[in-house]
């Protein structure tokens, strides 16, 4: 993994830097493009999206800013694919292809993506895609969070590389299938018309780049902005001391055998200037939706390298070339068909933070302690009055870890999730048959230390009508870590409030749990961990903690 | 009538007043103690006699200020029982996404201040729990045994019914009479829970100071015989009353940058251009606006302060794009060799490495200087001497030597990156709206924008730039030239077709009372006024919506066929594409109401016969351009010396007091009868 320097030399530095300007800003583009016109929360609230410019080799050009973070770099496999089944001589102008093949992606089956083949002057010179999250595919999951699957086939309709337009002509039949085997039609619909539209926009301002400095000009160009990238992230990985580095944890189950907890545990090597992630030891794939394909692990591993080597770079095909993942086949993050992914993202999260503990010790200035852990998120499903199906779906902050000199942030979104919103507690009650009772920060819940983990949040969701609640909550046997002395966060946990009056029940995990009109659900997100001896803590810090109630008094004595 | 507008900066106090029909214009510093001293030297420097002055203009950035600085008053905020903690929640994202150090915005108040009062509204604004006497007169206890100085209420779903936010606000202000009370209902009647608690703590917040603030300004006024009328310039493009300020200070955050952008828009009204981009390119920064039949484009939704850790403001602003890419924006090459401008910049001082005050940074005015295009001699009406031999030592240093380029190539490649990512902001602020820039005409203006504003223009093929008069207090004169403006909105949310009738004509009704109130209370004539209601509108299913102009009620509770027509082809303009089979949604119903000036001394100066106050010579230099080895023979014009009708082709460099404007081989420009350049450019 030598850089490539070959044709690199060709381009100017004042050429490279307006290629690199320019690529980004066109996949930021498209990520407006898509984000502002779509019909899903998921993607105009999560941001759980990516777009970007692909070269015919399925390297990643340029990827958007603000989308997920674990979307690193991924959507390449996609077009691998695609070129693999049709040939670089099967695409013609005005096709646009689909494809969700779990096997393939290695993600859940919501996870859609789209591309479109870039054509300049008569030739194949790029793809143009994106991948969003919809908000339903079919099959037996509704919303997020469901344990029942044990198979990809009961998780949704799969197209694996299908032309859903072809030179420019819709496939009605695909089409159909589409529309006849999702809950929620007009928002799928709704949001591939969004993401067609997308890569369109994108293929049209990668054509106008070619058609400015020519099309050889361009590839040199792209070429150094990885080389560059390359070296920037192993001038930081070199500052690393070389070492071996292991760390593990644990999942609490995958949600059917609640007995078992799944390992997570990885070793690092830093030698000079790179850096492998050996998954090796990682628990096998299980029998239930925990699971991911390839991506999932390298998505892990990337996210935790690009978070100590080079947060402020844009995404590329540079910024991983220091990096080895190995990955063997049939683990918790690289599970062979026909597992099923239905909660794919789940053991990220956890594995994202093992990482991080494993490098802690050699880097106690870079690196915080363990966040809240897992993705956060509640789905309710039903029917109205008016014989409506609606889906509510929110996404929960919690705590993150205490840092080297301050406090953790309260209430923040997940390792995985970068720009990605809670719902307003009015939009939902609009929305939705609910009332949501409180919203608020969960005093005591950061875990102790001279800098506190930040706290997590409460929100309770009072039904107005019948309805049925996926919860999802991880790491509660293993809550957020402190480091170099700090304390556990306080652990992830739902209450569920019956009206009939019968005792309230305490929920980690559980699909379609139904719910009367009256029925509430409260739930309680972790705090993260502390970093440093709590003795040690600031007398100011103490008291203002106890002054603003952010922790509670037997803590802070 | 005599008029002046004044613009406080961080740095410099602008002055631009139109004095018995001739524009008058004075610069001088900051006085941050006491800003009306700066006030009082600009207006001496102008030679303008206060009590022979109709009306005083002012825009200041003392709110935005007081935010960042974190410098506002001890702030409380009453919230609805279960929800004190919403605005330190916030939205919970993080756009640092890989930064494990990530910080997201800090309330600007204690949680130990922030009180519940037991309540509760439903969507529809109906009360599930009633406010008790007794809770008020504990919340009001609360606050006031707090010693706050100011007071936010924002309650659950008020901007459907301010019944409570109002009664607790009654109590409050009977209370206490000095206490400065903001209610989320009175500055913004709209849902989602958070957006509109940070922009009403953030008026609670700068309140009481721009509340003295003001009130001292006036003070000395009064002292100093001026009888006329003050006016503020506001973030929304408008301006409002003294009185109108002190109550809504949080709509003049962002007052300075949006004045240029209403004058460009008159401009075009003037020239009769349906489409433009304003391009404001300064010391620091370049702002672009979209301008659409003569006015700048209005969007909900700002964050003051840095994009992921600053505070949200919910009301509307002139939507500016803005890029850190000014005239001092430092190059700099990284430990891989690569070559970027920006955003980082040298600030007044030291300043550019040209400015000869020890500096070795090179910023883009030294690769302007040593590529030729600045005269180093006129440079602020020649106040300013410029040092080329400094401007080439900082290059060679910092980007030549690095990269093996020689001097001039690496000023070249210093001025293209520049323009390159001015021009990647510029589009962004068109494409973004549906606008193809080929079909738009750059309004260039700022220190430097005239310097950039053709390269930037031809990157992106758009066909036409025009300079205007005075580009270099173009912002302060926009002051002079725009309306009163006041916005209102009221959330309702319902199917198109399914929506109730009278409620939606109650929503009318209502929000053209509240107008009619605001109009009387700043003395603005119901007769001059204009009227503009907008549907905020989206397929069921999306989030975002678009603002689609309505004439009243019955357009979306009549024949809606109308109403979606216009929907559909402005999705489509947007985002490339529609779905006429499908239903509309509407969210909000927004009020805009305006109010023309009286006069228009302002915009009579731009469109007024342009002639010549000098008789300066054209001379030539050699200056850069494409080819770092070849530079080429180009004409120097001297901007008051030429007449109406005088037409030339680049390459030439037109100067003038204080402001370059560079034209390229093969652009055309001319003077227009009333003295703006308009540039043809070459492609």
């Amino acid at each position: 993994m030598t850089p490539e320097t070959s044709s690199a030399a060709e381009a100017h530095p004042i050429t490279v830097e307006v290629v690199r300007n320019a690529i980004v800003a066109y996949a930021d583009e498209m990520g407006n493009a898509l984000c502002k016109a779509a019909y899903n929360m998921m993607i105009y609230e999560v941001r759980d999206y990516c777009c970007g410019l692909i070269d015919l080799q399925g390297r990643m050009i340029s990827q958007n800013r603000g989308g997920l973070p674990i979307f690193l770099a991924d959507l390449g496999i996609a077009i691998e694919d695609g070129v693999r089944r049709w040939g670089l001589d099967g695409f013609a102008p005005g096709d646009v292809l689909i494809m969700n093949h779990g096997e393939t992606c290695g993600q859940h089956l919501n996870n859609v993506v789209l591309y479109c083949p870039v054509f300049f002057e008569g030739e194949i010179v790029a793809f143009t895609a994106n991948r969003a999250h919809w908000v339903d595919i079919g099959g037996a999951r509704i919303g997020f969070g469901s344990s029942a699957t044990t198979e990809i086939f009961a998780e949704g309709v799969q197209m694996r590389s299908l032309k859903i337009y072809e030179a420019g002509k819709r496939n009605d039949t695909l089409w159909q299938i589409i529309t006849d085997n999702t809950r929620f039609p007009d928002a799928a619909l709704g949001d591939m018309r969004a993401q067609i539209a997308s890569c369109q926009l994108g293929a049209r301002r990668y054509v106008e780049l070619l058609q400015r400095y020519g099309r050889a000009t361009v590839e040199a160009c792209v070429a150094r902005v990885w080389d560059q990238a390359d070296l920037a992230v192993r001038k930081v990985v070199e500052k690393i001391p070389d070492g071996v580095y292991t760390a593990e944890s644990f999942l609490d189950n995958d949600g059917r055998d609640l007995e078992k907890t799944l390992r997570i545990k990885v070793t690092v090597r830093v030698k000079g200037s790179t850096m492998s992630i050996d998954f090796s030891e990682m628990n096998p794939q299980t029998n239930s939706p925990v699971n991911s394909g390839r991506s999932g692990g390298v998505a892990a591993a990337r996210v935790a390298f690009k978070a100590l080597t080079s947060p402020d770079l844009d995404v590329n095909e540079g910024c991983f070339r220091s990096l080895e993942v190995i990955l063997p086949e049939g683990t918790l993050v690289s599970a062979r068909p026909p597992a099923a992914l239905g909660l794919w993202s789940i053991a990220l999260p956890t594995t994202i933070d093992t990482i991080l503990k494993a490098l802690a010790p050699a880097l106690p200035e870079a690196i915080p302690a363990a966040h809240k852990g897992d993705m956060g998120g509640c789905s309710f499903y039903g029917v109205t009055g008016d014989n409506q199906r609606f889906l509510l779906m929110n996404i929960f902050g919690g705590g993150w870890g205490g840092r080297p000199h301050e406090d953790g942030e309260d209430a923040s979104v997940s390792v995985c999730q970068g720009d990605v919103r809670n719902s307003p507690v009015e939009l939902q009650e609009i929305r939705y048959p609910f009332l949501v009772e409180n919203h608020r920060l969960r005093d005591g819940s950061g875990g102790v230390g001279k800098f506190r983990g930040g706290l997590g949040v409460e929100l309770t969701y009072k039904c107005l009508v019948p309805c049925q609640v996926n919860i999802n909550f991880e790491r509660t046997k293993l809550p957020p870590w402190g480091l170099h002395g700090g304390g556990s966060g306080g652990a992830n946990y739902a209450i569920i409030r019956h009206a009939s009056g019968a005792p309230e029940t305490r929920v980690l995990k559980g699909t379609q749990i139904p719910l009367q009109a009256g029925d509430s659900v409260a739930f309680f997100t972790a705090g993260g961990g502390g970093y440093g001896d709590p003795g040690a803590r600031s007398k100011a810090a103490v008291e203002n903690d106890l002054r603003e109630g952010f922790v509670r008094v037997s803590a802070a004595e | 009538m005599n008029m002046v507008g004044v613009d406080i900066g961080g740095t410099f106090t602008d002055l631009v007043g139109v004095l018995d029909g001739e524009i008058v214009s004075s610069k001088t510093s900051t006085t941050p103690a006491d800003p009306s001293e700066g006030v009082a030297e600009s207006l001496r420097l102008a030679k303008c006699d206060l009590p022979g002055l109709g009306e005083l203009l002012h825009g200041s950035t003392i709110a935005i200020n007081t935010v960042l600085e974190r410098k506002g008053a001890k702030t409380a905020l009453i919230t609805t029982k279960g929800f004190r903690d919403v605005y330190a929640i916030g939205r919970g994202n993080r756009i640092e996404a890989f930064n494990l150090f990530f910080h997201r915005p800090k309330p600007l108040v204690a949680r130990h201040l922030t009180f519940e009062v037991d309540e509760r509204l439903d969507p529809a604004g109906r009360a599930l729990k009633e406010l008790s006497r007794g809770g008020i007169d504990a919340v009001v206890k609360a606050v006031l045994d707090a010693n706050a100085a100011s007071v936010a209420v924002c309650l659950l779903h008020s901007y459907a019914n301010p019944a409570h936010e109002r009664a607790i606000g009654e109590a409050l202000r009977e209370a206490s009479p000095g206490l400065f009370v903001t209610l989320s209902h009175e500055i913004l009647r709209e849902f989602r829970e958070y957006e509109r608690t940070s922009t009403t703590v953030l008026n609670a917040y700068v309140g009481p100071r721009v509340r003295d603030y003001l009130g001292n300004l006036e003070t000395w006024l009064r002292g100093e015989r001026f009888s006329g009328k003050m006016r503020l310039m506001r973030s929304n493009g408008g301006v409002m009353s003294a009185s109108m300020a002190r109550s809504q200070p949080v709509s003049m955050m962002e007052s300075g940058p949006v004045a240029g952008m209403i004058a460009a828009g008159i401009l075009c009204k003037q020239l009769g251009i349906e489409q433009a981009i304003g391009f404001d390119m300064g010391g620091t920064t370049a702002k672009s606006s979209l301008i659409l039949h003569g006015a700048p484009a209005v969007e909900e939704g700002y964050v003051i302060g840095p994009l992921a850790s600053g505070q949200p403001m919910q009301l509307p602003v002139v939507d500016i794009v803005e890029v850190g890419t000014g005239g001092g924006s430092i190059a700099w090459v990284d430990d891989t060799g690569g070559l970027h401008v920006g955003p980082q910049s040298a600030g007044a001082d030291p300043g550019p490495a040209c400015y000869g005050r020890g500096s070795d940074t090179p910023v883009i005015t030294d690769a302007d200087l040593v590529l030729g295009r600045i005269n180093p001699k006129r440079f602020l009406n020649g106040g300013m001497p410029l040092d080329v031999e400094a401007a080439r030592g900082a290059i060679k240093a910092k980007v030549a030597d690095p990269l093996k380029l020689s001097v001039e190539e690496a000023a070249i490649g210093v001025a293209t990156i520049a323009d390159a990512n001015m021009s990647l902001s510029v589009r962004a602020v068109s494409v973004n709206k549906g606008v193809d820039p080929r079909e738009t005409t750059m309004i260039a203006f700022g220190g430097a924008g005239p310097m950039h504003a053709v390269a930037v223009a031809r990157e992106i093929f758009i066909p036409r730039v025009i300079i205007p008069k005075l580009p270099g207090a173009f912002s302060a004169l926009g002051m002079l030239m725009a309306s009163w403006r006041q916005d209102f909105v009221r959330t309702i949310v319902g199917r198109l077709g399914q929506l109730d009738p009278s409620g939606v004509a109650t929503i009318f009704k209502e929000l053209a009372a509240a107008g009619d109130e605001q109009l009387k209370l700043d003395g603005v004539a119901r007769g001059i006024a204009k009227t503009q209601f907008n549907a905020d509108l989206r397929y069921v299913g999306q989030e975002h919506a678009l603002h689609i102009p309505v004439d009243g009620p019955d357009m979306l509770t009549g024949d809606v066929s109308k109403i979606r027509e216009l929907f559909h082809v402005e999705h489509d303009q947007r985002y490339g594409q529609a779905a006429a089979e499908e239903a509309l949604e509407i969210v909000n119903i927004r009020l805009v109401l305006t109010a023309p000036r009286a006069d228009t001394v302002a915009e009579e100066s731009m469109s007024r016969p342009w002639t010549p106050t000098s008789d300066a010579p054209e001379t030539s230099r050699k200056v850069v351009f494409g080819d770092p080895e070849k530079p080429v023979d180009a004409r120097i014009l001297w901007r008051p010396s030429l007449p109406a009708g005088f037409v030339f082709d680049g390459p030439a460099v037109v100067e003038e007091p204080n402001s370059t404007i560079l034209i390229h081989p093969g652009d055309k420009a001319r003077v227009t009868d009333a003295g703006h350049l308009v540039i043809d450019v070459a492609f």
